[in-house]
């Protein structure tokens, strides 16, 4: 954002002078040239102002020492120059603390030289300062915003339901259980949270709930069909051996069960049981569980990922709103706080099915967009044809890949 | 050469794969085996088999480099069906359990190798039984798959049997760790009317079948690789109470004779006259 340079002299020569000298410099600053105080004041009210140039003495009884602290009422960080023919009067400690940085005397000499020298010096010192303050305030807005929508964010309930069974999934389910035949069914779900909790949940097939599950997962039928890896059938004798295993109060009283098992991620595991088919499951049946537990399997392991990314994005979005409490001493704006890093690290080692540890992934990433911002998007191009030939090699050579 | 019987003949007559199956020493006992595994449920155990040993173990978890205390509980029932079976079939052998699945249900190749580390070197396991896989697909990277390698090579360099179940139901995918056999005993289902009857069925990653069917719990007429390896397991224990110091390649070449001397018995039999 360009400078703004508020002239304030009484005598139009002086203004048109000195507004000239800047256009000619070429800086690309704005320049306002006011005739009196009053002008100047209801200008400053709604515009930005950095750099004012006031004459020390401006007619009608006021002067422009008086002027600047007034424009420090709305600019407290206005930076002035004065213009006066009598500097040896002006109380420099005063004038100081207010915010004049320099004097042009108007009886010794006030060359075009000697102005743009005492602009474009305090110019050189308003630009960092300014940024800086820019960015602080950006910062603060920034903070103000995360602060307010964080919480509304993290109080969806979307996000903090555990074991997300999307609509899909459910609506799978039901149609399961109507081409297989199977008079009901139900799906278990299980899932661990990152301080160890569980959270081990039913549903029946039109998506409803099923309220309490009384039997540990250690003991269940769902842990069993877990360890199986494929679809189990349970029938009549079955259901009196049941040694290590106990049923939950929904799985009595049924005299066949057909049970798959999803395995979402680490910690996150689903199960689809299909209770009593008149004539008894077939293989067919079997076949048509298999399939859809492949898709379900699918489905949900996308909605992980899907929520895992948005946990990473809040977990940032937070980490990042911590950092910002000092974000005075954040020397380069550009670059990610320690904080931020190491969040983002832990949470990429948490993400399931990962292949790489979170520093790793963030090392790939930096040195992407540092070699895109250096050497553009054709270096990267080159980059992943590289990437691709060192996995087509080590493929090769470790003679296993089967696509 | 005239054919005439010997007085060797005479005693590979007298040994046949019944007489050290059923031999009464073959019991299991002094023969420790590991199974890596959900974890055993030891009082429903002991309620089966008043006979067994105290089952000893621990719990490994994938993200503590040292495992906790076993406490006689089990992480999933399907570890305990397979300890049944094995003590079904060598009721004196001393079971230790690794449970490698704990509260997350999954378990990760480094626990699995820390496991099978722990059975070699702390438990000084014999035999050690691996009634899972994890599906070529899920086990990519060279190195980590290297590593499970080294594991299972250095159980063998060590005089220890390791049998591990092959994947149920897709011929056409390997499992690790069945799929680096022969340095293991890669187990497949059967169906065989006597749970000591097993078959040399040779094939890519598969070297023997065992019975497919469990004892306890709700699957146990499900056939599937997690049966049939834990029955192989404790035959191979019952042969060794009878020669602790036998090597993995001596009890697969008794293996193999057994199969052998079984089906020429079988065809003597079917043989008219």
């Amino acid at each position: 954002m360009a400078e703004t340079v508020l002239i304030v002299d009484d005598e139009e020569p002086v203004r048109r002078t000195f507004r000239d000298w800047l256009a000619q410099a070429g800086w690309g600053v704005n320049v306002v040239a006011i005739a009196d105080a009053e002008a100047a004041l209801k200008h400053a009210q709604d515009n930005p102002v950095d750099l004012a140039i006031l004459d020390w003495n401006l007619g009608m009884g006021s002067d422009g020492l008086q002027l600047l602290e007034d424009l420090v009422e709305f600019h407290p960080d206005i930076v002035a120059i004065m213009v006066t023919g009598f500097a040896h009067q002006a109380t420099p400690l005063d004038a100081l603390r207010m915010g004049v940085r320099d004097y042009l005397d108007k009886n010794q000499e006030l060359t075009r030289e000697t102005f743009l020298a005492a602009v474009r010096k305090q110019l050189d010192r308003i630009a960092p300062a300014k940024h800086q303050r820019e960015f602080t305030r950006g910062l603060l807005q920034f903070r103000e915003s995360v602060g307010r929508i964080l919480p509304l964010v993290q109080s969806t309930a979307a996000l903090n339901d555990p074991v997300p069974l999307p609509e899909a999934v459910r609506h799978l389910f039901r149609f399961l259980v109507r081409l297989t035949g199977a008079a009901d069914g139900a799906m278990v779900g299980r899932h661990i949270t990152e301080d160890g909790t569980e959270r081990f949940l039913a549903f029946s097939p039109d998506g409803k709930a099923i309220p309490t599950l009384a039997i540990p997962f250690g003991r269940s039928l769902a842990a069993t069909v877990l360890s199986m890896n494929e679809p189990c059938l349970l029938m009549g004798e079955d259901l009196a051996t049941l040694g290590p295993v106990d049923l939950q109060p929904f799985e009595t009283n049924h005299e066949m069960l057909l049970a798959a098992p999803v395995v979402v991620a680490d910690g996150t595991h689903v199960v689809i049981e299909l209770f009593d088919k008149p004539g008894g499951f077939t293989a067919e049946d079997r076949r048509h569980l298999t399939g859809t537990t492949e898709f379900c399997t699918e489905i949900l392991r996308n909605a992980l990922a899907e929520r895992q990314t948005q946990r990473l994005l809040i977990n940032a979005v937070e980490s990042a709103l911590k950092a910002s409490e000092t974000a005075v001493g954040i020397a380069n704006p550009a670059g990610l706080p320690d904080e931020v890093m190491d969040q983002l690290k832990t949470d990429l080692n948490r993400t399931a099915n990962r292949v790489v540890d979170g520093e790793t992934s963030l090392e790939l990433a930096e040195a992407i967009r540092e070699l895109a911002v250096r050497h553009g998007s054709s270096s990267v191009r080159h980059c992943l044809r590289l990437i691709g030939n060192v996995r087509d090699m080590l493929d090769e050579l470790s003679g296993e890949w089967n696509g | 050469m005239n054919g005439t019987p010997t007085v060797f003949d005479e005693i590979f007559r007298l040994l046949t794969p019944e007489r050290l199956l059923l031999d009464p020493r073959a019991t299991g006992e002094g023969v420790a085996v590991a199974m890596i595994d959900g974890g055993v449920e030891s009082s429903v155990l002991a309620a089966k088999h008043p006979q067994m040993h105290p089952i000893q173990g621990a719990i490994f978890r994938n993200d503590q480099p040292q495992p906790f205390p076993y406490l006689g509980h089990q992480s999933s029932p399907h570890g305990t069906t397979v300890a049944d079976i094995i003590l079904t079939m060598a009721p004196r052998v001393t079971l230790y359990s690794a449970d490698v699945f704990g509260p997350t249900g999954t378990s990760e190749v480094d626990t699995v190798i820390r496991a099978i580390r722990h059975a070699i070197d702390v438990w000084n396991c014999k035999v050690i039984n691996l009634s899972l896989g994890v599906p070529e697909a899920k086990l990519q990277q060279p190195a980590k798959r290297a590593q499970l390698l080294r594991t299972v090579e250095e159980a063998y360099y060590r005089d220890v049997l390791v049998f591990a179940a092959a994947h149920n139901e897709h011929p056409l995918t390997r499992s690790y760790p069945a799929a680096f056999a022969p340095p293991l005993i890669s187990v497949d289902k059967g169906l065989f009317a006597d749970p000591l009857d097993f078959a040399y069925a040779l094939r890519e990653t598969v070297e023997f079948q065992a019975h497919g069917r469990a004892y306890l719990g709700p699957f146990t007429r499900e056939p599937a690789t997690s049966w049939a390896t834990p029955h192989l397991s404790g035959i191979a224990a019952r042969l060794l109470s009878l020669r602790p110091e036998m090597k993995p390649f001596e009890i697969k070449t008794l293996l193999y004779w057994m199969f052998v001397a079984r089906q020429s018995q079988e065809s003597k039999a079917e043989t008219p006259g």
